[in-house]
């Protein structure tokens, strides 16, 4: 039980006092942002970043704030899907269904308190699945060449490309603009500069922040501009936040089925929360729904989709964690965030930082206490902050986030360049082009020539080592069929219509 | 017809970059797969998609009316007076230009947009330099 010593060890990281307030303090910053309308968890971690960039703390304080970001925007964004009906992403679009009927219903405080402790629990269990994966699947990919890298990153290419959109065309085309993007710079192997058009200020390459920012948050920002009417119906009596006794009987193996199920479709790359909550709320249909009233206020279907989304969150760190390749948009931009920090993740995270990522993994756990014990009695302030006015929330988060990409580079281009990225992103958006594989592309773009140079280094230029082990040969193999399995699935079981696919988490 | 126009946009932006890739020069060969590798792999992908969705359009998306334009407009300018003042004018005039005219778009009244605009500088300026210690520009033509 070498694990669980370290996982101790972790605690005690955790559980220092300024480590303790930061977890808190992110868990509620991450609310108050995630719940704001339209703005998933993706778009809050991106305004956050720089926030986070900007106040100087030590990296394991930093990625202790960052985690209590992480839940805090998710449940916020549970809050303003359940009380407003505007999922900021797609894996909360099935939440919604149920969620929203019970606030209608006058069943909002229920509705909440169910979302809490359905992310608690696939939180909680899913931090424990991440605890006995996680070293397994760091000592087998220790033993990674750059050409098992290589096929590794082609497959979450593919695999977000295919899944994140709906549209294999359009994913493909939004994964090579990130990749485009990824260039942008001084070629580190041949220290020619690439596509910076005689710009100084581009040879550093494009910083990860500001297009995350532009592409992310300023164009949520446009979008709301366009729609200034959309979720205005505040319902700003919630009730008590409490579920019964018999509901949360009820919901018992509800939770603990999507829990497991969401963990295992978020270690895969892909579009794993969204996934994640439809498989669950659609077995949840077939398993307990015999009396049809999944969609009509049932409070198991915001169970279901609860706890697998939270599951396949900490699920999707695996990957991220002991490989360094993620398979989301929202664990790219984490990557990002932690590049930016100074950590690598790796194989080699556990053995070299154990304590960074012990403590990680404990304030995960502990990012989960506080969301339960400090956001149910905290709800009502959260929903009395969204009847803020519209005009006063919305320009002084997205400021916020302005002053915090300044504060990063001390540098006006870069705010120029936010801008621009943010029409792009606008304009991807309306064209239904998913954003996030954007994201993966800048970020995983240098890793993977890096590899790709590297291993044919090795070769000497023949193309054959990059098929010459069983590794990478399946992981070959699992690219190609994540790019052709998911199109014939998707002809029987489509996914909700209405979800906004641009915003595939 | 949006579909059309964008599948032609990827198609130039590939076309752009593969010349672009094209013309780098490296003196000698450090590697054997050289930097113009990448970009003309994203340039494939972007011609091939480009063209599937031009060829084969799908969605029609509803572009907003004029009004929206008009906020979403006025939103983008907001941004740009935040880059292009900061320094000059510093970060007092640009942060409450930006964020007034960002919450007149919102919809707000001239007085809810100058009290957002200074009450939001205010409480910026109380985190980034008090809290954070991180130092904002006063601006370059006060200051002078």
């Amino acid at each position: 039980m070498d694990a669980l010593t370290h996982l101790m060890g972790g605690f005690a990281v955790a559980l220092r006092p300024l480590n303790l307030g930061l977890a808190f303090g992110g868990v509620f910053v991450g609310t108050f942002v995630g719940m704001l309308p339209g703005i998933g968890p993706i778009n809050a971690i991106a305004i956050l970043i720089p926030v986070i960039f900007a106040t100087g703390l030590p990296p394991e304080g930093a990625l202790i704030l960052l985690a209590g970001i992480y839940y805090g925007s998710q449940y916020g964004n549970s809050i303003s899907t359940i009380l407003l009906n505007v999922p900021g992403t797609a894996s909360a679009v099935v939440t919604a269904l149920d969620g929203h009927a019970m606030t209608r219903q006058g069943r909002a405080g229920p509705a909440l308190a169910m979302s809490a402790i359905a992310s608690f629990v696939g939180g909680t269990a899913s931090v424990f699945g991440l605890v006995l994966l996680a070293p397994v699947l760091a000592k087998w990919a220790i033993r990674f060449g750059p050409a098992e890298y290589f096929a590794l990153m082609v497959f979450a290419f593919s695999a977000l490309s295919s899944l994140a959109g709906g549209s294999l065309v359009r994913g493909l085309a939004a994964t090579a603009m990130g990749l485009f993007l990824a260039t942008v710079g001084l070629d580190p192997n041949s220290a020619i500069p690439r596509f910076t058009f005689g710009q100084i200020k581009l040879l550093d390459g494009m910083d990860f922040v500001v297009v995350t920012i532009g592409l992310f948050a300023v164009s949520e920002v446009l979008q709301l501009l366009e729609d200034t009417e959309a979720g205005r119906e505040v319902q700003a009596k919630v009730g008590r936040v409490m579920v019964s006794a018999r509901e949360l009987t009820s919901t018992g193996w509800t939770m603990a089925r999507g829990s497991v199920l969401g963990f295992f479709v978020g270690v895969l790359p892909g579009a794993g929360g969204t996934i994640a909550s439809f498989l669950a709320y659609t077995t949840e249909q077939r398993v307990v729904d015999r009396e049809g009233t999944f969609g009509s206020g049932d409070i198991r279907g915001v169970a279901a989709p609860e706890s697998a989304n939270n599951a396949a969150a900490t699920g999707a760190m695996i990957p991220l964690l002991t490989l360094g390749v993620p398979g989301s948009g929202t664990t790219a931009v984490l990557l990002g965030a932690l590049l930016g920090l100074g950590v690598t993740p790796g194989p080699l995270l556990i053995q070299e930082e154990p304590d960074l990522f012990w403590g990680l993994a404990a304030s995960m756990y502990v990012g989960n206490v506080f969301l339960l014990l400090l956001n149910l009695p905290l709800v009502g302030l959260f929903v009395r902050a969204l009847t803020a006015p519209r005009w006063l929330l919305i320009p002084g988060v997205a400021a916020l986030s302005f002053v915090a990409v300044y504060a990063v580079n001390q540098s006006p281009f870069d705010l120029v360049l936010m801008t621009g990225f943010g029409v792009v992103g606008y304009a991807m958006r309306k064209l239904r082009f998913p954003l996030a594989p954007v994201i993966l592309g800048l970020v995983l773009g240098p890793l993977m020539e890096k590899n790709l140079r590297r291993s044919m280094a090795l070769s000497g230029g023949e193309w054959g080592i990059l098929f010459d082990s069983p590794v990478a040969l399946t992981l070959w193999g699992m690219a190609a069929a994540s790019l052709v399995i998911p199109p014939l699935l998707a002809r029987r079981t489509p996914l909700p219509p209405e979800a906004d696919l641009s915003e595939v988490d | 017809m949006s579909d059309r126009v964008t599948g032609a946009i990827l198609v130039g932006l590939a076309l752009a970059i593969g010349l672009e890739a094209s013309t780098f020069e490296v003196a000698f060969l450090t590697d054997p797969v050289g930097p113009k590798a990448l970009p003309y792999l994203v340039a494939v992908i972007l011609a091939g998609a480009g063209a599937v969705i031009a060829l084969r359009p799908r969605t029609a998306p509803e572009w907003p009316g004029r009004p929206a334009w008009r906020r979403m407009g006025g939103g983008a300018l907001s941004f740009l007076v935040f880059a292009v003042l900061l320094e000059p004018a510093g970060f007092f005039v640009a942060c409450t230009l930006c964020v007034a005219l960002m919450s007149t778009m919102f919809g707000a009244s001239r007085w809810q947009s100058a009290a957002a605009g200074v009450g939001v500088s205010a409480a910026l300026w109380g985190l980034f330099v008090r809290i954070l210690a991180l130092p904002l520009p006063l601006g370059d033509l006060w200051t002078r």
